[in-house]
């Protein structure tokens, strides 16, 4: 392989080399604590719903908009999801129904809440940045006041096994000790990646949201219907909201509304950022941001177990931000 | 006195020039003219800065001086108009022109001396209009003026235009002209570099051929054909310049439009189209050729009513449209036509990506679409998954006609098919229309160049003001009539 060969190699698959890079790197740091099995179950099942945002933002990004209002929306869906279970359940707070109905809650209120930002958008015709800047702000206002400023619980505990429970690793000689519960939230997790990786890159849609991203006059001048196309990648993170809601929500058992999902979306945005998406839409990858989402956990992961002070770890963030673009520029110019 | 002196210019392993020496001396217009990819590019930005040459040097006035960067060679006097303007929509006239540089008293810009100094500026260059004129409501041509203000003011005294009437009406061409020579006057040394040959015959002194970075010859506007011009371009003979026309054989109308308009200001316009037959449109630029072509594709707003075989289409999307068989190849490739920065192969699909199955996307059958259209149109290219914007202008048309090609359309409208093209690629775009003419589509040529609606189409609609001010055909059909009608002279006179 020649150099040239080998540098548009790396330019390519710049996500994958940043993430090896930082694996080993933080092996070789600290091998007592980030090779520890319950390290990297710790990684998988704590940023799952951030990577289940992250895959909507990627086709959001990739057809050139941005979403601001996805971690607001994640509270104001749990918060009325959890209330709406909890009166549907009554006195029998054991029924298992009460996921169904938590779960439908929260995903009709993403996808609604995605569909009003769309429409601001397309049809309003108003600034992505700023119609989900409102969200932003009025989301959280909105499950603020629903939920009195607190925190509201779920009846009982069965709604925490979806968040919880999960599948069992067995103990193994010599690395796993003890069995390790690999959460539903992170299959849930992977099983998107597939679906949102192949509508990217094997469906008519996929194919329109990057020629929308990448120039949308000529995508309208294709014959493409762009608002619908742009219409869609909203409703769809704000789908993945309702799921990543979901998935909070019932992991914790409760939604504190001031908190769930804080900064949820600029985790989001800087993982599809790190993963080699253009931010001006036209080109991203949904394996790339499976690898940013992963590297934002173990940062968070190593940081944390190395007795970093928490208020250096932004720092430290937007740091592998940087170096993450660095290293895949090149490839769009 | 500026010199090229064996200037040869390597990208990588592509070599765009090969050892050029060039002379361009005051009071002088030095015609350069070459196909796309013949190096003219390269070699105006040698002199104005953006490159350095491999080998060789720039010499002026004798001595050898080192461009680096465009502030070097503007102040040395060389200053370049680039084709697409590079003018800040919101700022004023004045503002534009001292850029970067304007006139300080203390920490603030002294706007009065900008005013005055603009104005003096403005004169010379014969603008009307001042320097408080917010530059987003000027027209293309008064922007090129600013242009050229803004290069006066650098005490310009070699001025490199390139194609700088490719956007021009005929009366502004005139202007510009006369500019030019007001410049040469002065003893400024003006480079022209065009693909419109009869307007560098005109305007030019001497006029210099690049063929594949090389320079092929000198030639006297005064004992030029553009025929010879295009000869030694492409360096073979190329004989007649449009393919012979056949005769329409149907009397199908294919399109019928009554009373279209896209504005409330304008007459509507009514015409019929039949198959196998090419009808032009001809006008000045604002007349309105594009505005109709887009209302009939359904990318614009209008009243009236367009039928396609029959078929009431004046409801429907620009997709429903498309799949009934009218498409629109937009005159602006790069903005409109194209996605440059995808492949070759993902443009010449997309009209036509979920026809076949709205879930799924076939690659292989996305590639083999793009595979025979190279074939078809003999794109130049070594790999369908490049993106189009390694493609020289000609192949980059290609691409754009290819995709609605794709879609099997009945009526075709060509918007300024072949804008910014070189020689040889015209003309195989021409062949390429009246083929499909010949096969039985019906054709709409929006072209602002008059030889070529007069050489390619059986009829020709003259448009003013949004609406049709002439048909001709026939022997009516040539420039003299087709400008009269096109600047409503005709009922005047």
């Amino acid at each position: 392989m020649n150099t040239q060969s080998m540098k548009s190699t790396v330019e390519r698959n710049g996500a994958l080399f940043a993430f090896l890079i930082l694996f080993i790197g933080s092996a070789l740091w600290k091998p007592g604590i980030f090779l520890q099995p319950e390290s990297i179950r710790n990684i998988l099942n704590q940023n799952a719903s951030i990577g289940i945002l992250a895959l909507g933002m990627t086709l959001v990004i990739v057809a050139g908009g941005i979403d601001l209002s996805v971690g607001s929306l994640m509270a104001l869906a749990g918060v009325l999801g959890v209330q709406w279970m909890n009166q549907a359940l009554g006195t029998n707070a054991s029924d298992p129904k009460g996921i169904w109905v938590a779960a439908a809650s929260c995903i009709a209120i993403g996808g609604i809440a995605g569909l009003i930002n769309g429409l601001l958008v397309t049809s309003g015709k108003i600034a992505p940045f700023i119609v989900t800047l409102a969200g932003l702000v009025g989301f959280r206002s909105m499950a603020q006041a629903f939920a009195d400023g607190g925190e509201v619980r779920a009846v009982g505990s069965t709604f925490a096994s979806l968040g919880q429970d999960g599948i069992t690793i067995p103990a193994l000689p010599f690395w796993i000790t003890t069995p390790l519960v690999i959460q539903w939230p992170v299959f849930i997790f992977f099983v998107m990646a597939a679906a949102v990786g192949f509508v990217l890159n094997r469906t008519p849609f996929g194919r329109y949201c990057i020629a929308v991203g990448a120039n949308e006059q000529a995508a309208k001048y294709s014959a493409i219907n762009t608002n619908r196309i742009k219409l869609w990648t909203y409703v769809i993170v704000g789908l993945c909201a309702g799921i990543a809601s979901l998935c909070v929500s019932s992991r914790m058992n409760s939604v504190t509304s001031g908190q769930l999902g804080n900064n949820a979306e600029l985790d989001a945005i800087a993982a599809v950022v790190i993963g080699g998406a253009r931010m001006s839409g036209g080109y991203a990858r949904v394996t790339g941001t499976v690898f940013g989402v992963l590297m934002l956990g173990i940062i968070t992961n190593i940081l944390t177990a190395s007795d970093v002070s928490v208020y250096w770890q932004g720092f430290v963030k937007g740091v592998i931000i940087l170096l993450a673009v660095l290293i895949q520029r090149g490839r769009s110019d | 006195m500026l010199d090229v002196v064996g200037v040869r210019k390597e990208f990588g392993t592509v070599i765009a020039l090969r050892g050029v020496s060039l002379q361009f001396r005051p009071g002088e217009v030095h015609g350069l003219i070459g196909e796309n990819g013949a190096g003219k590019s390269t070699l105006m930005k040698l002199l104005s800065g953006l490159e350095q040459p491999t080998v060789g040097e720039v010499r002026l006035d004798g001595n050898a001086v080192n461009l680096k960067g465009v502030q070097s060679a503007i102040d040395r006097g060389i200053v370049m108009i680039h084709q697409e303007l590079n003018l800040v929509d919101d700022l004023s006239v004045a503002e534009n022109v001292f850029l970067g540089r304007e006139p300080r008293k203390g920490l603030a810009i002294d706007y009065a001396k900008m005013r005055t100094e603009c104005a003096g500026l403005l004169e010379k260059v014969n603008a009307k209009f001042g320097p408080d004129t917010s530059v987003r409501g000027l027209s293309i041509a008064d922007k090129q003026l600013v242009e050229i203000a803004k290069a006066i003011s650098y005490d310009a005294k070699y001025l490199i235009m390139d194609e700088p009437t490719a956007v021009l009406t005929g009366p502004e061409v005139r202007s510009l002209f006369a500019l030019i020579r007001d410049l040469k006057a002065r003893n400024v040394s003006v480079v022209y570099i065009s693909h419109l040959l009869p307007e560098i015959l005109e305007i030019s002194d001497r006029i210099s051929v690049l063929r594949d970075g090389e320079f092929v010859g000198e030639l006297d506007p005064k004992t030029s054909t553009p025929q010879i011009l295009a000869e030694s371009m492409v360096g073979r003979e190329l004989g007649e310049v449009f393919p012979p026309l056949g005769a329409r054989t149907s009397d199908e109308v294919v399109l019928e439009v009554t009373n279209l308009s896209t504005t409330p200001h304008h007459q509507p316009v009514s015409f019929q189209l039949r198959a196998g037959e090419i009808l032009g449109m001809a006008g000045l630029i604002g007349a309105g050729r594009t505005e109709i072509s887009e209302a009939l594709a359904g990318f614009r707003k209008s009243t009236g009513q367009v039928k396609l075989a029959g078929e009431a289409i004046e409801k429907l999307s620009p997709s429903d449209r498309r799949k009934r068989g009218l498409v629109y190849v937009s005159e602006d490739r790069k903005g409109r036509g194209l996605h440059l920065t995808l492949a070759i192969s993902e443009n010449a699909s997309l009209p036509t990506l979920a026809d076949a199955n709205r879930f799924r996307v076939n690659d292989t059958q996305v590639d083999s679409i793009a595979n025979g259209w190279v074939e078809k149109l003999g794109i130049k290219t070594s790999n369908i998954h490049a993106p189009v914007k390694s493609l020289s202008g000609g192949n980059q048309q290609k691409v754009a006609i290819a995709k609605w090609l794709q879609c099997n359309p009945k009526v075709v409208i060509f918007d300024e098919p072949t804008r910014g093209v070189d020689v040889g690629a015209k003309r195989e775009i021409y062949n390429l229309i009246v083929d499909l003419a010949k096969q039985g589509l019906a054709v709409i040529l929006v072209s602002s160049e008059l030889p070529e609606v007069i050489g390619l189409c059986h009829r020709v609609l003259v448009l003013r003001n949004g609406t049709c001010e002439a048909e001709l055909a026939g022997e009516q059909l040539n420039e003299k009539t087709i400008m009269t009608s096109a600047a409503g002279l005709e009922k005047q006179a």
